[in-house]
């Protein structure tokens, strides 16, 4: 091997320390913060028993089993998992980001020898990483036992697993334009409760996507939103013929589809948007 | 008073002084950690209305001013030298180190900073800076510090090797155990800030920028950090360029300073010749018999010291003599305001 091969692997192999790095980081600073996941399980109970009864009154109303295609069943586990989910995929970019700007500390950030985005995603991955084993796994457990066999466990796991990247991928750019939005904006709150809102509607956290009408159901197939939430749980509960490998590859593909686009989109507007933050703060 | 008149320095004199500096630097090249030439800055500001009114005329207003906030700096910085870079509030301190860093993009002009174009190639400049901002910590807030250090090691890919060295070093110049495994907020502002120091030369950058590194610290905490800066410039050839309205920073670490003010460098010169550039300075104390004291800021090129006292001791007899060197602080505080003492 020459001894510029061994370089450039060396570098290589210190370009993913320095990622691990900071996923490590991230991982002690949440185990800092124990007593915000209790809190968080604490609030999603009660999110859930409101949810419960509010489908509870839907279906009893209906005065079918199946509604839309979905029982309550299917109804009640999509909607639980969605909300762990969302524990898990939540991430303050735009709080973090907004404040940053604001104290002028977004400086030390940017002086870092690494690109700004790269950075940010590496710095927030331990949370996430945190947050799936300390929110959405036992949460998970516990559906299986509850529901007793209604999740097919098996490669579908793991299809899961991959689609769950993708779809962390599509949130983290989906907040990296809207923080950015926010550079403008100077307010961040609003723009923040909006951007929240639209996302678990049009993503199917909130409602099952099978319950939009036709009409709303055809615009949300062509926004990125259904990558971040319905997506991930159709390849778990096995819908959208995402049991068969085509239709499993059309599934990951829309997802991948959206990474490409948004990350190319969010940093050109964040390269152009960076040169005008600058100028506030210190 | 004669000083009035006196004191007012001529812009030009200095000019033509900064331009020799400039020249005799300039020749060896390749010695050089930063180059500015004819650097300018302006900024687009929206000029905003009063009122309510005013404020939704705001929104969709077009009207906007340009604020230059640095006007044609031209300055080179030696390798390993350590330079005082002063200036009042707003004078365009920050604006420069932002664009030496990379942050920020000049209006015009050429900037190079380890024959780098910053702006060009932050992420590439960034690895070979360190900056402190004493308000602010880069630090990870809840980790102990020693994580922190092994983060910037792992992010600046130093070699196991350096990093050991540096920590020895660190531990050879300040006793850094006890706030080794503390975390960054159980720390003291005095902690923090030593803390922060010593992480901006972790990578062992060829340039260190800080900015008010003593900024709200006690009398003996001020006097380690200067010894630290001190002791880490002379034992890495660190290129240091301090910020800072602590004159007692300046006398204690540079040699050379260059003053800033209005976007304009006024001064680029050895802080030596600075009290004597503004003219020989010195203040007489005079204590009479009767208990009553007189001060005097006297110019030495102009007025006679002899002469003064003389005059005085016709018409009161004096008792005790003090003649004061100017400070730093006081012929600093002279440019700033342009004129009186």
């Amino acid at each position: 091997m020459s001894s510029n091969e061994t370089m450039t692997q060396g570098r290589k192999r210190r370009t993913n320390n320095r990622l691990w790095a900071l996923t490590r980081a991230g991982i002690m600073e949440s185990l800092q913060f124990r007593l915000g996941t209790f809190v968080t399980l604490f609030a999603n109970l009660i999110y859930l028993v409101l949810v419960y009864y509010l489908w509870k009154a839907i279906y009893d109303s209906a005065g079918t089993d199946v509604v839309n295609g979905m029982s309550f069943n299917d109804t009640m586990i999509y909607l639980i998992l969605a909300t762990a989910l969302f524990n898990f995929l939540e991430m303050f970019v735009v709080w973090d980001m907004s404040r940053a700007i604001q104290s002028g500390k977004i400086i030390l950030d940017l002086l870092k020898p690494m690109k700004y985005r790269r950075y940010t995603f590496w710095s927030y991955s331990g949370a996430h990483v945190m947050q799936f084993i300390l929110s959405f796994v036992p949460t998970f457990i516990v559906v299986m036992i509850v529901t007793g066999g209604a999740i097919h466990i098996g490669l579908n796991m793991i299809w899961f697993m991959i689609s769950v990247i993708f779809a962390l991928l599509v949130n983290f750019n989906i907040e990296m334009i809207v923080a950015t939005i926010c550079l403008y904006t100077e307010s961040t709150w609003g723009i923040n409760i909006v951007k929240e809102t639209i996302v678990l509607l049009l993503s199917g956290a909130s409602i099952p996507l099978a319950f939009f009408p036709d009409s709303l159901a055809r615009i949300v197939k062509y926004l990125p939103f259904r990558a971040v939430y319905d997506t991930p749980l159709s390849i778990l509960l096995q819908k959208n013929g995402s049991d068969e490998w085509l239709g499993l590859f059309s599934l990951w593909g829309q997802q991948i589809i959206w990474i490409v686009i948004l990350s190319v989109a969010g940093t050109l507007f964040w390269n152009h948007s960076v040169k005008k933050i600058t100028v506030n703060g210190g | 008073m004669v000083l009035n008149s006196t004191c007012n320095y001529n812009i030009l004199d200095i000019e033509k002084e900064n331009n020799r500096y400039f020249t005799s630097k300039g020749k060896n090249m390749g010695n050089e950690a930063i180059i500015m030439k004819n650097v300018c800055k302006d900024f687009k500001v929206l000029n905003r209305h009063e009122g309510l009114k005013g404020s939704i005329r705001d929104l969709f207003s077009r009207d906007y001013k340009t604020i230059s906030a640095v006007k044609d700096v031209t300055l080179t910085v030696g390798k390993g030298e350590m330079i005082g870079y002063l200036g009042p509030n707003g004078a365009g301190k920050s604006t420069t180190i932002k664009m030496m860093t990379g942050v920020l993009e000049p209006t015009s002009g050429e900037i190079l900073v380890n024959g780098v174009v910053p702006y060009q190639n932050r992420t590439k400049n960034c690895e070979n800076i360190g900056v402190v901002f004493g308000q602010r910590s880069q630090l990870w807030w809840s980790l102990p510090l020693i994580e922190s250090f092994k983060l910037l090691r792992d992010i600046y890919m130093v070699d196991e090797k350096d990093y050991q060295d540096m920590l020895d070093l660190y531990s050879s110049l300040v006793d850094i155990e006890p706030i080794l495994h503390k975390p960054v907020r159980q720390m003291s502002l005095g902690q923090r800030t030593l803390s922060d120091i010593l992480a901006a030369f972790l990578h062992n950058p060829d340039i260190v920028f800080l900015d008010e590194p003593t900024i709200g610290l006690d009398v003996s905490m001020k006097s380690k950090i200067r010894s630290l800066i001190a002791g880490l410039n002379e034992q890495k050839k660190t290129t240091v360029i301090l910020t800072t309205h602590d004159m007692g920073d300046v006398d204690a670490l540079c040699k050379r300073i260059i003053i800033i003010d209005k976007g304009m460098k006024i001064y680029d010169n050895d802080i030596e010749k600075l009290k004597s550039y503004f003219g020989a300075y010195r203040t007489l104390k005079l204590i009479f018999e009767d208990g009553s004291i007189e001060e005097t800021v006297i110019d030495e090129s102009k007025t006679d010291i002899m002469d003064v006292i003389k005059q005085n001791d016709r018409q009161k007899k004096i008792k005790d003599i003090q003649l004061i060197e100017i400070s730093t602080e006081q012929v600093i505080k002279k440019i700033y305001e342009g004129g009186d003492i």
